[in-house]
This record gives structure tokens, C-alpha cells and sequence, in this order.
């Protein structure tokens, strides 16, 4: 998975050894104090609520610094998603690269079009995202695309450029 | 002459009507058994996806699972790739509208639906129902 965003450029891979937990690697550079962070994460799913329709997730994420355990971070994530629609939301509190901050942000989609297995999916959603370092809450447009194992979301907003976020799953 | 022309026509347009009824009796019974009764209940499948799937595979067993959960292609995939390992299962079908997952057993006597459950489970979703259809 490859993140790039106004906060920080990271590269990272996890492993799921079953469908309570992930293990990964990620290497962070920090745009805010302009170092290079070496972790290791670890995911665990809460709860998952399956219907027929729908599916519903929480998520407990936590990581800390390979060079440097006071670098860690602990996040609570959640998302509900039918074929249609997405929702999703996420808190994180990251400490020690340089400064504190504590993060907000939301998410909302709809797909244009059910497509079926192996097609091309895609998403139009609304970001909406919030920091303690400049405290100023800003809201753009998402694109997601996916299609088999592949997945790529771009956004754009002018104060914080682009958003992008690559993910490949084998 | 006219009269010819008109007995030939219709003599033509017969066959043609027959022959076309013919390939639609062969569409309609050759093969398809997605009408069949499985314990007392009608084939939950959509009928022309099920037939589709069947192509090739005359003497699997099929087993029609109703999965909770399978809303995207990521969680779909997880299931696909867990069956694709198992050598007795000969083809996958993953329907995402109607959350079913079909596969055909080739040369399988006993499906272990406790198994198929076991492995859907292991990929985060839920099973509901597991239909089997002889061969």
C-alpha cells in the first residue's frame, strides 16, 4: 500500500494470518518534521457485522517506531458499506515524531454503477478530515477505483494538494 | 405462380419457426437445472447465470452458497483464491448482487458443507445456506 499526502509519503505491507488481526511494515517520511520513520503495525478487527446487504467493521490500529518506540501511534477506525454506499471514520492519535496530534476524518460514498466480480468498481465519495496542528477542517471529492486486486483513490484539495493512496492486494 | 411463391414461403418460414422452437426447447430442458428441488426447496440461483456456469461441467456436483458479508470484489476475492486451492473444486462463480458463490465439484461423492462454511468464515464473511446439486 502507498499513501501520499500533505502529512506524510509512506510505503507499507501487512500481512492477515486470519480475519482478526494484521501484521505490518511501513516506512513513513514525515512532510511536518521531514524524517523518515520505520514502524511496525499491528490491526485488529473489533467487530464485523455481515448481512445479506451490507457489511460493518471496527478496527483497533496501533504502531510504534522502529528506530525510536517513543514514535507511535493508536487509531479506531470503522466503516459500514452496502454496494451502494460507504461510510467510514477514523480518530488517530500519533506522538513523537517531532509533535503530537490527533486526527479526525470521515468518509462517504456511492457507487454510480453496480458493477459485477472482476469489473471495474468505482466510487464518488466525500472526505472530510481534521488535525490539532492547524485545526481548520477541510472537505474534498474522492475518486475510487478497483478492480480485482487493485486499488487507487485520488483526491484533490488546494490546501493540502493531492491525496493519493495505491493498494494491491495479492 | 403467386400461389407457389406463397405455399414456399410458407413452407420456408415453418421449417425456419421449427427449427428455432427446437433450439429453444434444447435452451429450455438440455441441461438446465436450476429448477431442480434441493431438500424440499426450490434452486435459489439466478437461472440464466447457472446455466452459464454449468457449460462444461455436465457431471460436477455444484454447490450454490449464500454468503453474508460479499458486498465488494476485495472480500469476493479472498473466497475465490481460498477455493481455487482446493483440486476437487473445478470452477468458482462469484455473484455479487445476489451474495452467491457457486462451486462445482468434480468427481466429489460428499461435499463437506461444514468446510465450505469453515473456509467463507475464514475470509470474514458469514454463510447462510448451502444448496447441493447432484450429479
Amino acid at each position: 500500500m502507498i499513501n501520499s499526502s500533505s502529512l506524510a509519503d509512506n510505503i507499507y505491507w501487512h500481512y492477515t494470518p486470519n480475519i482478526n488481526y494484521s501484521l505490518g511494515l511501513d516506512y513513513q517520511k514525515d512532510k511536518v518534521s521531514n524524517e523518515y520513520f520505520p514502524s511496525a503495525r499491528f490491526t485488529y478487527l473489533i467487530n464485523r457485522k455481515n448481512t445479506e446487504k451490507s457489511q460493518r467493521n471496527l478496527y483497533f490500529k496501533t504502531g510504534v517506531g522502529l528506530n525510536n518506540s517513543n514514535n507511535h501511534f493508536y487509531s479506531l477506525a470503522g466503516d459500514w458499506e452496502t454496494r451502494r454506499f460507504f461510510t467510514s471514520f477514523s480518530v488517530k492519535q500519533s506522538s513523537g515524531a517531532g509533535y503530537d496530534m490527533f486526527e479526525q476524518s470521515a468518509k462517504v460514498g456511492v457507487a454510480p454503477y453496480l458493477g459485477d466480480y472482476g469489473d471495474l468498481h468505482t466510487w464518488l465519495m466525500l472526505q472530510t478530515k481534521k488535525n490539532d496542528l492547524d485545526n481548520k477542517q477541510i472537505t474534498y471529492p474522492l475518486l475510487r477505483l478497483f478492480k480485482g486486486g487493485a486499488l487507487i483513490e485520488m483526491s484533490y484539495h488546494k490546501k493540502t494538494d493531492w491525496d493519493v493512496h495505491l493498494m494491491y492486494r495479492f | 405462380m403467386k400461389n407457389s411463391f406463397l405455399l414456399g414461403l410458407l413452407t420456408l418460414s415453418t421449417a425456419i419457426y421449427a427449427q428455432h422452437h427446437d433450439m429453444d426447447s434444447m435452451h429450455s430442458h438440455e441441461g438446465h437445472i436450476h429448477n431442480e428441488m434441493v431438500d424440499g426447496k426450490n434452486l435459489d440461483v439466478d437461472a440464466q447465470r447457472f446455466d452459464t456456469f454449468m457449460i462444461g461441467i455436465d457431471n460436477n456436483t455444484i454447490a450454490v452458497v449464500s454468503v453474508q458479508g460479499m458486498v465488494c470484489d476485495f472480500c469476493a476475492r479472498g473466497i475465490e483464491k481460498t477455493f481455487s486451492k482446493d483440486q476437487r473444486v473445478s470452477k468458482i462463480d462469484v455473484d455479487l448482487a445476489s451474495g452467491k458463490v457457486l462451486l462445482a465439484f468434480s468427481g466429489a461423492d460428499d461435499i463437506d458443507s461444514a468446510d465450505i462454511r469453515k473456509k467463507i468464515l475464514n475470509n470474514g464473511l458469514n454463510t447462510t445456506d448451502i444448496q447441493i446439486v447432484g450429479k
